[in-house]
């Protein structure tokens, strides 16, 4: 066979080889990825941020891993124990249902507002919405996948 | 439990943070994504070789200047990540760089006169200049996947950004040129491009706006359609307006495939905004049935579906693009060509007609064959991956969004337009992203990949404290009694 043809012959099929050599690494380093990111604790539904914490209980950047149903308040007995003077004993519980999550205040004296509005009974709070008990506020954020 | 900041100091440096002040800039080594891009290179280098042996008989690289430009290129934008040490994602520009390098060969294999551009004197063929708008895009690519630290400015100017498009599409009406029919470029003085590019970036950015601060809310299910339980039936218009729009699109435009792209990144964007199938079936059913009702009323449409159908009742005619299209892909067969060794000429032109734009992947089907199609495929499908995984990522709805729906916007149009190339779909005129000949298309999908970069960024800027006492949140208290 003419010496030409066969160079040629070899460099198309390496041409097609090096494409998937190139896919073979890239899927590596996603498997690879996806398992570091399955190793890593989660919390499937959600994570409470403490963005402001006047006081030393719960402190401000501390991140909270939400289970479907969490309960705040001054008592220890509370899901996320919110030690504030302006707090009260059991304050708001937040539940969650098909991915949405609602925030309940549970007759609080001083009430519990998302981004600054009072809630009544029961509302829908989103992520990245802000949640504020007593002179704590939390900002809700979506699960780390 | 305990963390040592105190509270104020805490707080302090999130308000710092926000006022602009980002610290030292270290160098940050992205050894995964030199990796890929030496392996890229490397793929490319060959891919040369081979085009050079098939069309000039030498085992040179095939024009060397232009492709070492190209390389150059990628090589500086790996460094300038580097240098700006962000942790973005290390994938996304290797494999956009991997697919403009395939357009690159390809260009350059193709007869250089199908697109001529005079700059300063120069009378410049096909490759130089789509050399030019991929080195254009890799520039866009970098830069904001460094400058972009924040996206309070697409997040809260969502009916802004709206307003603009809307904007772009009415003056396309109004004063675009028509091409085949079509009314799809807009000329500004010497510029000219597809505006519906630029709109697809636009729409998942309001998108995202929209769904994110309505989610709760469409979410709900109020009203009763027979089986189907539907959102509360004002927060249903925009799904209406939306149809309108594509199918708006379709009659003045006559372009199809601009409305399945919108229509389908938007479908696909309430789903992932609100998990519900229901909406999803309710807009597939309300676009079929508009099809129908347009292949009805207009010619064009129903040319495109006849052709669809069955290309082979005319195939000098209507379906002459088809069923060239089709025998490329049965000349190439498993392994294909070889580069520069297929697409016989027909009086010296391929006989594809638009084959740079609308056919780019016939052409690489016929050299490179099923096995590298189906590693183009494999390269867009990795984009969306990394698009999904930011999403996953995020903070809060609106980047999660976001991310996904740039990700779905490149992913949905790579899909419709090799799907109209394998005759899966009645044939549209969108481009595949990166690969097509055109500035709009590279121009946009850059700007696309490198919202990704920026997003993928772990020390990207905190989600910004939403705004209280709007419509929607009064809304939401009201109907939560």
């Amino acid at each position: 066979m003419d010496g030409l043809l066969l160079v040629l012959w070899v460099a198309r099929l390496l041409f097609l080889l090096l494409l998937y050599v190139f896919l073979y690494r890239v899927v590596r380093t996603l498997l690879r990825d996806l398992r570091a990111a399955a190793r890593e604790p989660t919390a499937t539904l959600g994570r409470l941020v403490v963005v402001a914490s006047p006081g030393s209980e719960p402190p401000a950047g501390h991140v909270f891993a939400l289970q479907a149903i969490t309960t705040l308040g001054r008592d220890v007995n509370n899901s996320i124990v919110v030690d504030d003077p302006f707090a009260s004993t059991e304050h708001a519980v937040l539940t969650s249902r098909d991915g949405t999550w609602y925030i309940e205040d549970l007759g609080s004296t001083n009430g519990s507002h998302v981004n600054g509005q009072a809630v009544n009974g029961v509302a829908t709070i989103g992520f990245g919405d802000e949640l504020q008990i007593g002179q704590v506020r939390f900002r809700l954020e979506r699960p780390r996948v | 439990m305990t963390v040592g900041t105190t509270p104020v100091r805490s707080v302090g440096s999130a308000q710092r943070g926000r006022a602009g002040s980002f610290g030292p800039i270290r160098p940050h080594w992205r050894w995964v994504e030199m990796r890929l891009l030496l392996i890229a290179a490397l793929a490319l280098v060959v891919g040369s070789i081979s085009l050079s042996g098939a069309l000039t008989g030498g085992l040179t690289l095939y024009d060397a200047q232009t492709l070492l430009t190209y390389l150059a290129a990628l090589a500086a934008g790996h460094v300038a990540l580097v240098l700006a040490g962000r942790r973005a994602d290390q994938i996304l520009l290797p494999v956009m760089g991997l697919l403009g390098g395939i357009s690159l060969l390809l260009m350059q294999r193709l007869p250089q006169d199908l697109v001529t551009q005079h700059w300063f004197d120069m009378s410049v063929g096909l490759a130089q200049v789509q050399l030019v708008w991929l080195v254009l895009g890799i520039t866009i690519t970098s830069i904001l996947g460094i400058v972009v630290r924040s996206d309070s400015w697409l997040r809260r100017y969502k009916y802004t950004w709206a307003a603009a498009g809307v904007g772009l599409l009415l003056l396309t009406f109004v004063l675009g040129a028509e091409v085949n029919g079509q009314r799809l470029t807009l000329q500004v003085g010497p510029f000219s491009g597809q505006p519906s590019e630029f709109l697809k970036v636009i729409l998942v950015v309001f998108l995202a706006g929209y769904l994110s601060e309505n989610r709760s809310l469409l979410m709900e299910q109020d009203t009763r359609l027979g089986p189907l339980r539907l959102p509360p039936f004002p927060y249903l218009a925009p799904m209406v307006v939306m149809w309108a729009i594509a199918l708006g699109i379709v009659v003045i435009q006559r372009d199809l495939g601009a409305a399945l792209l919108f229509f389908g990144v938007f479908l696909a964007m309430v789903y992932v905004a609100t998990g519900r199938v229901s909406l999803v079936v309710i807009g597939l059913v309300l676009f079929v049935l508009g099809s129908l009702l347009m292949a009805n009323l207009f010619d064009h449409v129903r040319q495109r579906i006849d052709v669809w159908l069955d290309p082979f009742a005319d195939p000098l005619g209507a379906g002459y693009q088809v069923v060239q299209g089709l025998h490329a892909f049965a000349r190439g067969g498993l392994f294909g060509t070889g580069l520069g060794a297929g697409l016989p000429t027909i009086g010296g032109r391929i006989p594809i007609p638009e084959v740079h734009t609308d056919f780019p992947l016939a052409a690489l089907g016929e050299e490179l064959g099923i096995i590298g199609i189906l590693a183009i495929l494999g390269l867009y499908l990795v984009l969306v991956e990394r698009g999904l995984r930011i999403g996953a990522a995020a903070a809060d709805d609106f980047r999660a969004l976001l991310a996904v729906g740039l990700a779905l916007v490149v992913g949905i149009q790579a899909f419709i337009i090799a799907a109209g190339n394998l005759k899966v779909l009645p044939l549209t005129g969108v481009t595949l992203p990166f690969i097509s000949y055109g500035g709009s298309s590279i121009l946009a999908n850059s700007i696309v990949v490198g919202l990704l970069l920026a997003l993928s960024d772990k020390g990207v800027e905190p989600p910004p404290r939403p705004s209280s006492g709007g419509r929607w949140q009064r809304l939401r208290q009201r109907d939560s009694i």
